[in-house]
This record gives C-alpha cells, sequence and structure tokens, in this order.
C-alpha cells in the first residue's frame, strides 16, 4: 500500500459518518430520478385509459397516490442532490486540507538532494491541482451506490412489465459500463500523454527562454518562437484528444439510453400499456443513472496521474544514517583535509576566490547538500552519519543570499526562535544594527516585507537575517559574508555588536568574508585555493602557522 | 478615503471589460469551429423531441401490435443515435477550435516574452506558467463553454415543441423557468464574489508553499519544519472552508435548477393526468386543439427534462468561465506590458568602438542602481576583462550591448550609433555564456544555430578552431553525435567550446563572453584561455569574469565595486 493511498484510506476512516450519509443522499436521488418518470409515465397512461372508459371510471381512479409519490420524487431528488453534494465535498475538502500539509512535512522530511532538488513551480502545482485532482476522487465516493439504488428501483419499475425489459435493460447498462470502461482505458493514456508532452514543452521553454543573452546575440529569437510552438503543437494535439474522447462517452451514453427505452417499449407491447410507458421511461432513467458512474470512469485516468505524482513527491526515502551518533552539546569541528580543529568558542575566517566552495562548507555543515564527503567531522564523526536534525542544531546560519520567507518581519525572526519574546527579537535586530530601521517601519514587527524580503534593501535584507541567525541558540553560528553590500560605517557597527555578542554567548562562528572588517574578529584564518588550504591562526599556544600536525584553534584567551 | 471606494468598483468595472473583450477575441480565435460546436449542440435539442415523439407515438401505437409501432421505434433509436452523435461532434469541434485558439495565443505570448527586456520580464517560471499552464486552463472554456452557451437556444425548440402539442404544457414550462433564471442570477451575483475570495485563498495557498519550497534551505536549517507545516496547514484549512462557501452556493443554484426541472415533470405530469382524466379545470380547455389525447401528453411528459438541459448543461461548464476569467487576468497582465518596439539591426563591418557615457542602470523595483554613472571608452580591437564581486553588474553591462536591457540614464554608443530601440547590434554579436543553450540535436546542428546555412565543411573547420577536435575524434560520429537537450555527455569544457564554435562560425566584428570558464575545472580552463585569446584576436571583446587566468589575455582591465 503506497504512502498516499494509506493517507486516503485514513481520512475515508476519519469521514466515514459523513461519507456514509452522502451515500444515502445519493441513492436517494437514484431512486427519486427513477421513480419520478416511470410513475410520471404509468400516471398519464393509466389516467388516460380511465379518461377514455368514461367518467364512472375516470372518479374510481386514484389519482391522489401516483400524484403524491411524482410530487415526493421530485423532492426526494432535489433535496438528496443537494445533500449529498454539501456533505460529500464538505467531507473531500476537509480530507484535502489536511493531507496538502502532510505532504509539505514529507517533502521536508525527505533527503535534501530530493527535497532542494524540486522546481518551485511544479511541487507548488502539485501541491495546489494534483490535490486538487484528488477531491474529486473522494467527492465520487457516494456514486457507485447511487448507481446500485438507481439499478435497484429500475427494476421494481420494470419487472411488472416483464422480466424480458428488465434483462434488456440491464444488459445495455452493463455493454454501456463495459464500454465506458474500455473508453476510459483509452482516454487515460490519451491523459498520461498530455502530462508528457506538457513536461517535454516546458523543458525546452524554460531552456530557450532563459538562453536569452545568446538567442539576442545570434538573432535566434524567431527561431526560438518556432521550436516552442512546434513542442507546443505536440501538446495541443495531445490536449485536443483528450478533450475529444469526452464525444465518446456522450454517444455511449445517450444511445444506450434511447436504445434501452425502446427496447424495454418493444419487449412489453403486448403488456396493459400504463406498465409499458412505465417501463420505457425507466429503462432509460436506469441507463441514465450510470452518467455520473460514466463520468468517474472518464476522470479515473486524470486521478491516476495525480496520484502517481503525488507519490512520487511523498516516497523519497525518508532520512535515517541507521547510527546513532550523537556530537556533543558544544562539538567541535574538524577540518581534515585543511589540518584545522575548531575548538568551541573559537572565531575563524573562511577566505579565497569567489567559486572556490566556501559556501559549500557551510552548506555541508548546515545539512543542505547532499554529499559523501568524510573529511569535515563533528567531534569524531563525518558529517554523512550524523542525522541531519543532530547536525542542525549545532549550527545557527545566515546564508549567502540572506533568503527570507514571505511574511512579516516577526515571522522571519521566529523561523529562529518560535516561542522568543518581543524583547529578545529587539535585542537581537540591536546587535544586528537594525533596530531602528525596523522601528522607523509603520508597522514595525508586522510589516510586510515581500516575497524573498523585497520591501527590504540589500543591505537591509542581510543584517535582518544576521538577527535570525542570532536568535537560534546554537554552539555555532556560520555567517556567510554577513557584511557584504553594507557602507563602511554600518559594517562596522555590526562588526562591533558581534564581537560583544560572541564575547557573551562563548558561541563559536566560521565566518565567510572577503572584507578585513569581519575577519578581524577571527583568532585563526582559513584561505582556501584550487590546491588546497593555508591555515594561519591563534592556537592554545600562540599565534602558529599550519606545520605537519592539526592546527587546534581555540576561543582568543 | 471616501473618494477611492467608488474609483475602485470603477477600476474593477474596466478590468471586467476589458476582460470580456479578451476573452470575445479569444473565442472568435477559435474560428468557425466553436460555431459549429454551437449549432450541433443545439440540434441536439431536435433530436430530443424526435426521441420524445418516437416514445409518445410509439406507446399510443402499442396496443396495434408491434409492427405498428415499429417506425416509431425505430425513429427512437435514431433520435438517440443521432442526439448522442451530436454530443460527439460538438465535442470534437470544441476540441479543434480550442487548439487553433490556444496554439494562436500561446505563440503570441511566447514571442511577447522573448521580446521583453529583461528588465521587464517576469521569471522564467512565471513565464512559463503564463504560455503553458494558463493557456491549456482556457481549453473547457472554449471547447464546452461556448458552445453549450450557444446551445441554450434549445430550451426555446423545446418550448415551441411543447406549445404545439400543449400551449398549457408549454406555459407550465415557461413559468418555471422565470423563478429559475431569478434564482440563477441571484446565486450568480453571490458566487462572484464567493469565487474571487476562494481564488484568493488558492492563490495564497500556492503562493505559501511555493515561497516554503523555494526557502526551503532556510526552514531545514532553522528546524522550523513543524511551525511551517501548521502554518501551511492553516493557510489549506481557509481554503477549504472558501471554498465550502463558493460551493454551497453553486449547489444551492444547481439544486434550484433540479428543483424546477423535477418540479416541471411533476407539474406536467400531474396536470395531463388530470386533464386526460377529465378533471382538468374547464377555463383551461380551449387552450387546446381538441382534447390533449394519450400520445401528445406522453409527448410533453418526455420533453419536460429536455426543456432544463441546456441550461443544466451550460451550469455544468460554468466553473470553465470562471478558471478562463482568472486565466485571462494572468496573461493578460504580462501581455499589458511595454510592447517592446521593433529594433533595427546595425551591420557591424569591424571591430566597433564602444562607449558607455555616464550610464545608470536600475531595475524596476530595486532601491539601488546596478550602474551608477558608469563610463567606458574601448577602442576597436581591445580586449576588456570586466571584474568584481557577484552582483557588481558586469552581466548588466553585456546585457546592454544586446540591448536586453535599457539604461535608466545615460548612453551606450557603437560606433557613433546610440544603442536604442532604433538601433541594436542583435545578429553581429558573438557570445558565450556560463552555460550556453544547448539542443536536442546533432553536434554540427548546436554549432550551425549561429547561422543555418553554413556548409558542413565551414562547421568542422570553426569545431577545430573552437578546440573540439580533441573531442570529435573520441566520437564514432564525429559532428552528427547526437546530444540531448540537457547536453548530457558534454563535459563543461566541451560545452563552452561548442558556443565559442558558434562565434567562428559566423564570427561577428564584437564578441561578449560572461564568465566563460565559471564552470570548468583548471585544467579545462587553460585550454579554453587559448582558444578564447585567438577568437578576440582582430575584434572588439568584453569578457566578464571571475578568473585571473582568463583576465590576463585582456589589454585591459576594468574593475566594478558593489555597491
Amino acid at each position: 500500500m503506497t504512502v498516499l493511498s494509506q493517507l486516503i484510506a485514513a481520512e475515508k476512516k476519519a469521514q466515514r459518518g459523513w461519507l456514509a450519509i452522502a451515500c444515502l443522499a445519493s441513492m436517494a436521488v437514484a431512486a427519486g430520478s427513477v421513480a419520478l418518470l416511470g410513475v410520471s409515465g404509468w400516471f398519464i397512461t393509466a389516467s388516460a385509459l380511465a379518461g377514455l372508459a368514461g367518467p364512472l371510471a375516470a372518479g374510481a381512479f386514484n389519482y391522489l397516490l401516483p400524484a403524491a409519490i411524482i410530487r415526493l420524487c421530485a423532492i426526494l431528488r432535489t433535496g438528496g442532490r443537494y445533500a449529498e453534494r454539501v456533505i460529500g465535498h464538505d467531507a473531500a475538502l476537509g480530507a484535502l486540507a489536511r493531507l496538502r500539509p502532510k505532504i509539505f512535512a514529507g517533502i521536508m522530511a525527505a533527503p535534501v538532494k530530493f527535497a532542494l532538488g524540486l522546481s518551485v513551480g511544479d511541487a507548488s502545482s502539485r501541491m495546489v491541482q494534483d490535490v486538487d485532482l484528488l477531491e474529486a476522487r473522494f467527492v465520487r465516493i457516494p456514486v457507485p451506490w447511487g448507481l446500485a439504488v438507481g439499478v435497484l428501483t429500475g427494476m421494481v419499475i420494470l419487472v411488472p412489465a416483464g422480466i424480458a425489459p428488465a434483462l434488456a435493460t440491464l444488459a445495455i447498462l452493463g455493454i454501456t459500463i463495459g464500454c465506458g470502461w474500455l473508453l476510459a482505458c483509452l482516454s487515460a493514456e490519451a491523459g498520461r500523454n498530455v502530462q508528457r508532452v506538457t513536461a517535454r514543452l516546458k523543458d525546452r521553454y524554460a531552456t530557450l527562454v532563459s538562453s536569452a543573452s545568446e538567442l539576442r546575440a545570434y538573432g535566434l529569437e524567431n527561431w526560438a518562437a518556432q521550436e516552442i510552438a512546434r513542442e507546443s503543437e505536440a501538446l495541443l494535439k495531445a490536449q485536443k484528444q483528450l478533450t475529444a474522447w469526452g464525444g465518446w462517452f456522450a454517444l455511449l451514453q445517450a444511445t444506450a439510453a434511447g436504445l434501452a427505452a425502446m427496447l424495454a417499449m418493444a419487449l412489453s407491447a403486448h403488456q396493459f400499456l400504463p406498465l409499458a410507458a412505465m417501463a420505457a421511461l425507466g429503462a432509460a432513467m436506469t441507463v441514465d443513472c450510470a452518467g455520473p458512474f460514466l463520468r468517474g470512469l472518464e476522470a479515473q485516468g486524470g486521478w491516476a496521474e495525480a496520484a502517481h505524482r503525488l507519490e512520487r513527491l511523498l516516497e523519497a526515502p525518508t532520512v535515517s544514517t541507521g547510527i546513532a551518533v550523537r556530537p556533543a552539546e558544544r562539538p567541535e569541528i574538524r577540518f581534515l583535509r585543511f589540518g584545522a580543529v575548531l575548538v568551541p568558542g573559537s572565531v575563524t575566517g573562511l577566505t579565497g576566490r569567489s567559486g572556490i566552495g566556501k559556501t559549500t562548507i557551510l552548506e555541508k555543515l548546515v545539512g543542505l547538500r547532499h554529499d559523501d564527503d568524510v573529511t569535515i567531522l563533528l567531534d569524531r564523526w563525518s558529517l554523512p552519519v550524523i542525522d541531519p536534525a543532530d547536525l542542525r542544531r549545532a549550527f545557527a546560519y545566515a546564508p549567502q543570499d540572506a533568503a527570507m520567507l514571505a511574511g512579516s518581519v516577526r515571522d522571519n525572526l521566529r523561523l529562529a526562535a518560535g516561542e522568543a519574546t518581543d524583547d529578545l527579537l529587539w535585542q537581537a535586530l540591536e546587535d544586528a544594527a537594525l533596530a531602528d530601521t525596523i522601528r522607523a517601519l509603520p508597522q514595525g514587527l508586522d510589516t510586510w516585507i515581500g516575497e524573498n524580503g523585497a520591501v527590504l534593501s540589500g543591505g537591509e535584507r542581510r543584517r535582518l537575517s544576521l538577527a535570525r541567525a542570532y536568535l537560534r541558540a546554537a554552539p555555532w553560528l556560520l555567517l556567510d559574508e554577513p557584511t557584504a553590500g553594507l557602507d563602511q560605517a554600518t559594517e562596522q557597527r555590526v562588526v562591533e555588536r558581534l564581537r560583544a555578542r560572541l564575547a557573551a554567548s562563548g558561541q563559536g562562528a566560521i565566518i565567510v568574508s572577503h572584507r578585513p572588517a569581519p575577519l578581524a574578529l577571527c583568532t585563526a584564518l582559513i584561505t582556501l585555493h584550487e590546491s588546497g588550504a593555508e591555515v594561519l591562526g591563534q592556537s592554545a599556544e600562540g599565534p602558529s602557522r599550519l606545520g605537519g600536525h592539526s592546527l587546534h584553534i581555540s576561543p582568543a584567551v | 478615503m471616501d473618494r477611492s471606494a467608488p474609483d475602485f468598483r470603477l477600476l474593477k468595472t474596466r478590468q471586467k471589460a476589458r476582460r470580456a473583450a479578451w476573452l470575445a477575441e479569444l473565442g472568435k480565435s477559435g474560428g468557425g469551429m466553436t460555431r459549429i460546436a454551437g449549432t450541433v449542440l443545439t440540434l441536439e435539442s431536435v433530436a430530443a423531441i424526435g426521441f420524445a415523439a418516437a416514445l409518445a407515438y410509439g406507446l399510443t401505437a402499442l396496443p396495434r401490435g408491434l409492427p405498428a409501432a415499429a417506425p416509431w421505434l425505430v425513429l427512437g433509436v435514431v433520435s438517440a443515435t443521432v442526439r448522442g452523435g451530436c454530443g460527439f461532434l460538438s465535442a470534437r469541434t470544441g476540441a479543434e477550435a480550442a487548439r487553433r485558439a490556444k496554439s494562436i495565443l500561446r505563440d503570441r505570448m511566447t514571442r511577447h516574452s522573448l521580446a521583453l527586456p529583461l528588465s521587464q520580464r517576469p521569471e522564467t517560471g512565471a513565464l512559463m506558467t503564463a504560455a503553458i499552464d494558463r493557456v491549456e486552463t482556457l481549453d473547457g472554456y472554449i471547447a464546452r463553454f461556448l458552445p453549450a452557451k450557444a446551445a441554450v437556444s434549445g430550451l426555446f425548440l423545446v418550448l415551441v415543441a411543447t406549445a404545439v402539442a400543449s400551449p398549457v404544457g408549454a406555459a407550465i414550462l415557461a413559468a418555471t423557468l422565470l423563478p429559475f433564471i431569478f434564482l440563477m442570477i441571484l446565486a450568480g451575483t453571490a458566487a462572484a464574489d464567493q469565487a474571487a475570495a476562494q481564488f484568493q485563498a488558492m492563490m495564497r495557498l500556492g503562493a505559501v508553499f511555493a515561497d516554503r519550497i523555494r526557502a526551503l534551505p532556510l526552514i531545514l536549517a532553522f528546524q522550523a519544519e513543524a511551525a511551517e507545516t501548521s502554518r501551511l496547514a492553516q493557510a489549506a484549512g481557509d481554503l477549504k472552508r472558501r471554498t465550502m462557501a463558493v460551493l454551497r452556493i453553486a449547489f444551492i443554484s444547481s439544486a434550484g435548477l433540479e428543483f424546477f426541472a423535477a418540479l416541471a415533470v411533476a407539474l406536467v405530469a400531474v396536470y395531463c393526468g388530470f386533464n386526460l382524466l377529465g378533471l382538468a379545470p374547464e377555463f383551461v380547455q380551449p387552450f387546446h386543439f381538441g382534447h390533449l389525447d394519450l400520445a401528445r401528453a406522453f409527448f410533453i411528459l418526455a420533453l419536460a427534462p429536455e426543456f432544463y438541459l441546456p441550461m443544466r448543461r451550460l451550469a455544468a461548464t460554468y466553473h470553465d468561465r470562471q478558471s478562463a476569467e482568472t486565466a485571462a487576468d494572468g496573461l493578460m497582465a504580462i501581455a499589458a506590458q511595454a510592447p517592446p518596439a521593433a529594433a533595427a539591426p546595425l551591420a557591424l563591418q569591424a571591430a566597433p568602438r564602444i562607449r558607455f557615457d555616464h550610464v545608470m542602470l536600475r531595475y524596476p523595483g530595486h532601491d539601488h542602481a546596478v550602474l551608477d554613472a558608469f563610463t567606458l571608452d574601448i577602442a576597436p580591437g581591445q580586449t576588456v576583462a570586466l571584474l568584481g564581486p557577484s552582483g557588481a553588474g558586469k552581466t548588466s553591462i553585456l546585457n546592454l550591448l544586446l540591448g536586453l536591457v535599457e539604461p535608466t540614464q545615460g548612453r551606450v554608443f557603437i560606433d557613433d550609433h546610440a544603442l536604442g530601440p532604433l538601433a541594436t547590434v542583435a545578429g553581429s554579436v558573438g557570445w558565450v555564456g556560463q552555460s550556453p543553450l544547448i539542443t536536442a540535436g546533432t553536434l554540427a546542428e548546436n554549432i550551425a544555430l549561429a547561422r543555418p546555412d553554413a556548409t558542413g565543411t565551414e562547421i568542422l573547420l570553426a569545431a577545430r578552431e573552437a578546440g573540439l577536435s580533441a573531442m570529435l575524434a573520441t566520437r564514432a560520429q564525429g559532428l552528427q553525435t547526437d546530444i540531448d537537450e540537457r547536453g548530457s555527455g558534454l563535459s563543461g569544457g566541451e560545452r563552452q567550446r561548442v558556443a565559442l564554435a558558434r562565434f567562428f562560425l559566423n564570427p561577428a566584428p564584437l564578441l561578449l563572453l560572461d564568465e566563460p570558464t565559471a564552470h570548468v575545472d583548471a585544467a579545462a580552463e587553460e585550454a579554453l584561455v587559448a582558444s578564447i585569446a585567438k577568437a578576440a584576436q582582430g575584434r572588439t571583446t568584453l569578457i566578464a569574469t571571475h578568473s585571473p587566468r582568463l583576465a590576463a589575455i585582456a589589454d585591459r582591465i576594468v574593475r566594478l565595486e558593489a555597491e
């Protein structure tokens, strides 16, 4: 059983009561629809015969009961449909509202290689559109019940006219459903084809539209538009085929209903006329009852595809290293390749030309890279064997891109400390030299900073990212270019307050930077080269340069 | 404040009018197919009338024996088949109409997106969603909604047929139609506002989710998984509530449909029954053409449900219209962006002189300028290396020359021509970027993008000049080696060489390179630098790079500082 079907089964179980009511309502609708026309047909024909037989017979004819049944059926059908829809959708939407966060949690628990490799657009369309498609599947749960009761009612109406019309109707119904199933299989293939060519078109589109410079340089824009149009034609054709399958369902349903009515009439030719009338209309409505079921079959291909895509999202193996290792509360960091040991509380600068891999080292430490690098150790263990949760607990990270959530200043700070009081938030902003700026904003901490902090300037975003890292109580701060884009005066303030903060908290830090001011905080400096690294620093024994043994970088005394 | 509310309403009305015009235009681009689909669907009502007649007259002929009824039974089967055939044809022609309209629209969107200046261009992901997914959501609108709308007139056909058999029956149907339409309007108005709210909730959920996927590294690094999951649960719960609010209204209106359809059948049945029994009130008698007989009574009974069918069909495709309106807003927003002026390319004959004169460049929505009063004079044939940290504006300088962005202030000259809408150098520039465009096809086809009419020999020469000989020697099919879209099997250095070969095939007097050695290892870089130096000879060359080794081949180094 797949993870998705387990989730769906659990939701079905939770909604059992409401779904049962929806099923009952669906049955009422089907019974009402079939009986309404059947009884009406009988009623008119019987009235006509009674009318012809003279005033006496007409007076004796009991018209109250059938008239009441007809009205009852009309109410039953309307009310039942309304109840079925409202209850069914409420149950389905509730289930999906719970399914969505579970899928999100599943993505976050997946290995980083998978989770960070997801394309944003793709993942969010699965989350929104594919889950919506599953809703349709939930809503259709009562449909087979309705069909069953519709058929049963149809039989009650048909049997008085004879076994033959009843059997003929059943046979036509069976053939219709069989054909519907066959059509569904064929159209599902068309649906899969649409998915395939859409993915191909998207790939092509993304490649071409993002190569703007090349297209412009060689004057290839027209060519690119034609290339996209060619892939687009494939999608248009596939979608047209899928849409056109709907036509077969329309043909099947209409022909079957008409055939059933005529056959039932022909087979009850020798019967009392009102019974034949009831049989003809009843047969047509019985076959008509299969409509929602057929539409369900038609949509099945789409659901299966959606479920398949969601399953791939959910069934990435969850992270488990298999080894129970737990680094100390305040672990030391060892770089075997550079021969450097960072003792808890020490402050190390990491420098080197851009693209040399400084950020990569920080990302490995925070567990944001899928990597088999065993040359970096936390205490005695290499990074790949440590559970990411334990790894991340050791670090507070201010990334190079100073990424932000779309939300308020407070939302972004609370990311690091969910329970932090406003005082703590302001203190962190103060230490990042941003408190005055935020205070000046009309809504202070509640100011909405837009997608990825678009409302803030680059420098403000960077300082907000720093404040956020400060709020996380972790033994190590990892700061990637903490002062890039700041003017000198601000940089100086940020660095001074960072110095005070580090002294007070006893946190260690790795600071990636090109600039002298933040590097001045460091007791050691690792400079990366193409061919290795140079380590300079202050060890417990005083200033030294790396020799044959590892350099233990300890906090300044 | 008191003025802003009506203004907002006015804007909304205008937006609605524009959207309606846009959708009408779109509907027309389906060509005659939309009309055919609608007409065919209207004919379905005629087939329904035939079927009702077959039922009624077949039944009344039944007492005279099966042979007497047989022609009617055949008519019934034929009518039902014709009816299904109408649905079938309408689905097919509707699908074809949708295909045509979407094809035209997507091509327009693509060309528009490709021509938009980079500074105005939304992210590739957003453009892709618009041109592919949004355009696809118009399918139902053209294929189903428009034909269903055209076929509403079918109900009048049914009404006329009913009136011929029994004016009172027709009056009953018409009377139930009025409250029905009233109810539809009422529910429709309420639904529009609710639908807007629901749409916003859905957008919000999509946006929250997309944002959290984008910021996933942050969430993981700060171990905020639980908090973010509950936030998402909140957005999902909100969407559920709003969707239910929309659906309740939608279901009320469809229950109204059901009710009146059922009521019409019930009323017609009861009326006919009483009439046949001779119990109908005296005052309705004069409205019959003679006495209402069984055949006519049965006929209008069978026809009663058909009366509502066109409206129900329209209601069933109503969400197609709603999603089309949403898609239209998104597509119109992109199409409304400044239509790029068609630029006339300058044909460069010799290595040009390039002058940046106090160029200021600020991207919309950014608070600081990427370039400020940037001035640079490059002599013909000079090779200039642009150095500086990421974000200092190196790539922007190259894009200014390509005309992909326009200076906010100041001007760029090539020889004596100021670049602008009237003059670009597109088509006479060589370009090598960090990740060259690789398309599915052979190696030769990839190189020949720069000059599609090049002969095989010319391509081979260009490939050799770009230093691809060693690589070609290892491939059995040489230049005919197939390459897939992702360029699998090509190393970083080889991709750059393919880009360089493009330049050698169409050697322009101006060569621009954007970090061409960024994804290349040290050994490959050294070899590539030599090839680039060769390419730069005799042309004006600008190289944006971080690599000291590549910068060493330049005559001049310009350092840019990040702000």
